[in-house]
């Protein structure tokens, strides 16, 4: 019988439908009936430090759509989530669902997905790890292992791990961001890497303006996997970084429209501009 | 009429209804069950895990030795580890809260490096992240440290979900 799950997706890798697409799709070949649920209406609240009113109500309202789902387990992507649900929104609310995180489904499922990985991709990567969330899911022992399926990836070994648990609260120290930057670059040219290969979408949405400003290839591991399958999902979000201040004319007046002019050049804009910091001046 | 009668009476027609009952469907079930739920709890287990810190703390600033993340913060330099523990406990009882305390609150990014060295099984990244929350305010009282307001977060995030999205996608997963 098929497992029904749901898959909760989080809210800021809503940047990157080609992630969201390839996990839902790669959660279908391995047996799995996903549900996808994610956005601000299901946001956990991890980010409300400062108004834990609004903490409360996001996990009282979260925790609770997700028991009216009635799914055998739900299934995480975003470390932020995850960890909220176990250290804040499962204590207080009653969740009647199990949790995993995506990391180790595709473990448990792993023979069944290295017959999925057909096609070769001739590529040596560094895997950028963090020092954070390793004690809730051994994702940086699972991702290399994952990556090792790939038929000619090649994954080096490095020990470096940035502080934090992804690179999303870095951007409140930069000057840790920026050693970050600076560490994962030497890493990379020291270990003679291709690439540089994120577990988290936060890290790649740091890390992929590395292939713009500093020549240095940059994915997430659902990529890779996506591609070695045979999955074609355009990385929209890569191109709109590469294009820089004429992401604009990439995406086209219509879908800009869509999301507002004004909207688009305050919000959107200076984010796909943005150079990885501690890269020096261009 | 109840959204699954609903849906019994004219069957699973077609993909785009099925999403949209199924969809309104879990939100009709939460709301019931959500009044079933009262609010606060998450306050109530804040306030519980505050006290089981303040009563397992020994303050030997094992924790403080061990974050990766003190470097990042001039008032820290050359901090006694011990009286930081002391001040984030003081934070965590009501108090004030030392300048260290409050400077290692605010370079917090959860490496977690703090939790096995902690001999007491305190939970020291707990610790802070509650002490951040009470510096912030987010329990009530003042700011004691700077909160990032970005206003535009969440309006962010649905501007980059219609950019990558398909309007049914939006629809049924968000």
């Amino acid at each position: 019988m098929t497992e029904k799950i749901i898959f909760w997706y989080g809210c800021n890798v809503l940047r990157h439908g080609d992630i969201i697409h390839g996990c839902l799709e790669i959660l279908r070949l391995l047996g799995l009936d996903a549900r996808p649920a994610g956005g601000p209406d299901y946001c956990c609240g991890n980010g409300k430090d400062g108004n834990q009113t609004a903490a409360d109500g996001m996990a009282r309202r979260t925790v609770t759509r997700f028991n009216s789902m009635e799914r055998d387990r739900l299934v995480a992507w975003c470390p932020s989530c995850h960890a909220h649900m176990i250290e804040f929104m499962g204590e207080a609310y009653t969740p009647q669902f199990d949790l995993t995180y995506l990391v180790d489904v595709l473990y448990e499922r792993r023979d069944r997905l290295a017959a999925l990985l057909k096609h070769p991709v001739p590529m040596r990567v560094l895997v950028h790890k963090h020092l954070g969330f390793n004690d809730k899911v051994a994702v940086n022992e699972r991702i290399p292992a994952l990556l090792r399926l790939i038929p000619g990836l090649e994954v080096v070994d490095d020990d470096y791990a940035a502080p934090g648990y992804m690179c999303a609260l870095l951007s409140a120290v930069p000057a840790a961001m920026e050693d970050m930057v600076r560490e994962t670059v030497r890493r990379i040219a020291a270990r003679r890497a291709d690439a540089v290969v994120t577990i988290y979408h936060q890290c790649y949405r740091e890390l992929v303006g590395l292939e713009p400003h500093a020549g240095i290839k940059a994915f997430n591991y659902i990529q890779l996997l996506a591609q070695s399958i045979g999955l074609q999902y355009e990385d929209e979000y890569k191109a709109w970084k590469k294009a820089g201040a004429s992401a604009g004319t990439l995406i086209g007046e219509k879908r800009v429209e869509q999301v507002g002019v004004q909207f688009f050049e305050r919000a959107l804009l200076p984010e796909l501009m943005k150079r990885p910091p501690g890269l020096g001046d261009e | 009429m109840r959204s699954k009668q609903v849906v019994a009476a004219i069957g699973w027609r077609t993909p785009s209804v099925r999403h949209w009952l199924q969809h309104n469907q879990d939100k009709m079930s939460a709301n019931m069950a959500r009044q079933a739920m009262p609010t606060g709890a998450m306050q109530a287990f804040v306030r519980k895990e505050t006290e089981r810190i303040l009563a397992a703390c020994t303050k030997c600033g094992k924790c403080f030795e061990a974050c990766p993340m003190t470097r990042y913060s001039p008032k820290l330099a050359g901090a006694d580890p011990k009286a930081v523990a002391t001040g984030v406990l003081g934070l965590l009882n009501g108090g004030e809260g030392s300048p260290e305390a409050l400077a290692w609150a605010s370079v917090c990014v959860r490496s977690g490096s703090c939790v096995p060295a902690c001999q007491d099984n305190v939970d020291p990244k707990m610790m802070v992240r509650i002490a951040r929350m009470i510096a912030s305010g987010g329990l009530g009282g003042t700011k004691k440290i700077p909160v990032r307001d970005d206003r535009d977060y969440y309006d962010r995030v649905r501007a980059f979900a219609k950019l990558q999205l398909t309007e049914d996608e939006i629809k049924n997963w968000m």
